[in-house]
């Protein structure tokens, strides 16, 4: 063998189109599993987050010296994460169907339900969240005895169970317009978190329907 | 310089851009993988010592070069993202099968074995010089696919992210040790 080695290179690939691809028979199969199993790993994180947060919450709230507010955050939370677990469980009975497209589709399907029905829990879970919030910021201003600098500033304001009236039209505002607009915040919400991957769910299949095509 | 085949290609390429364009969806690997699986396959008969092996590296590949296909800036020709993702799949799968035992050879005499597994091209020289490139290490083994595909040092420097001062002096040996396992 005399030829150098970029002539033997050069003569063996004289043609390069003569070498044969092998087939990908299931490259559309893979993507598949690799978008689900992204997804998947994206809402269990998130459930981890929210089990953590429920955790943490309670502590935080007793250094706060507003365990109560703390322990009803916690509560939500953990019902909120009660409730992902058993929509995450929902996927195993996903129609599996013939081909990875009948499998993205109902996937396609669940997380339309899902976002739908979320979105209505969060419409009363959010104001809640907000009230939590509110209620912990008085107790705390009321422990500094803000309350009591009220009353002695405004005397003839008028007091519902220790709370002036007027904060509580402004709470009351608040989580009206927490109401109102939450449905949104929570289309924001996920769209920043999973948006990327939910893009890709309706890429993917608007690509494999091409194909069929 | 690129050769004409790699010259096509990016004209395809950008034929499948421009399509893209007119198109929301198209089928990826029709037009975007397979005029560049030329280089694909060079590069997984360089990494497998078997056809099994050489099918699997190859799906990966393709797998990697779609997931990935969003990561893919301008910057680079799209035939070097493809060099790119194909050797470094190639180098994990093969950092995986490590483990299980040694993936190239220190002494310079061609195992027999390897001569009768890899009858992958027509060519029977080619077929030499491939078992004798399975003989190099992981990085010379990418290093010397791309210079004969005629890359330019600095293009080598950059699809195997290293600086591309010592290239020539790094080719010139792994040369000479490929003809001292072809020649004897």
């Amino acid at each position: 063998m005399d030829k150098s080695i970029e002539a033997i290179w050069k003569e063996g690939f004289l043609n390069e189109k003569s070498l044969v691809a092998p087939k990908i028979n299931d490259l559309y199969n893979q993507k598949s599993i690799h978008l689900v199993d992204r997804m998947l790993r994206m809402f269990r994180i998130n459930l981890i987050v929210i089990l953590i947060t429920a955790i943490v919450f309670p502590v935080i709230y007793y250094f706060l010296d507003a365990l109560w507010q703390g322990l009803t955050a916690s509560v939500l939370l953990l019902l909120t994460a009660w409730y992902n677990k058993r929509q995450i469980d929902r996927i195993k009975t996903l129609d599996q169907g013939s081909t990875s497209l009948d499998y993205l589709r109902s996937l396609d399907q669940w997380l339309r339900d899902i976002l739908s029905k979320s979105e209505k829990i969060a419409r009363f879970s959010y104001p809640l969240y907000l009230l939590i919030a509110i209620s912990t910021i008085w107790s705390v201003w009321d422990k500094q005895g803000l309350t009591l600098k009220i009353h002695q500033k405004f005397p003839n304001l008028t007091v519902i169970g220790n709370i002036p009236l007027f904060l509580l039209i402004v709470a009351g505002i608040i989580v009206l317009l927490m109401f109102i607009f939450s449905a949104k915040i929570y289309k924001w919400e996920v769209r920043l978190m999973y948006g990327r991957v939910f893009g890709k769910l309706k890429e993917t299949i608007a690509e494999m329907e091409k194909l069929k095509q | 310089m690129k050769t004409a085949t790699n010259q096509e290609n990016e004209r395809c390429y950008e034929e499948t851009n421009r399509t893209k364009t007119n198109k929301v969806s198209t089928d990826f690997y029709q037009l975007s993988i397979l005029p560049f699986a030329g280089i694909i396959i060079k590069i997984c008969r360089a990494y497998t010592n078997s056809q099994e092996d050489f099918e699997d590296y190859y799906q990966e590949v393709c797998l990697q070069i779609w997931r990935s296909r969003d990561n893919f800036c301008q910057q680079c020709e799209w035939s070097t993202w493809v060099y790119r993702i194909s050797i470094n799949v190639c180098l994990t799968l093969l950092k995986r099968k490590k483990k299980d035992g040694k993936t190239y050879f220190t002494s310079d005499a061609l195992p027999d074995v390897m001569l009768i597994e890899n009858n992958a091209f027509e060519d029977e020289s080619l077929n030499l010089l491939y078992a004798a490139i399975r003989h190099l290490s992981e990085v010379d083994r990418a290093l010397i696919l791309l210079y004969l595909d005629e890359k330019s040092y600095q293009e080598i420097a950059d699809v195997l992210n290293t600086n591309a001062n010592n290239i020539g002096v790094r080719v010139n040996r792994i040369k000479e040790r490929l003809k001292k396992i072809l020649h004897g």
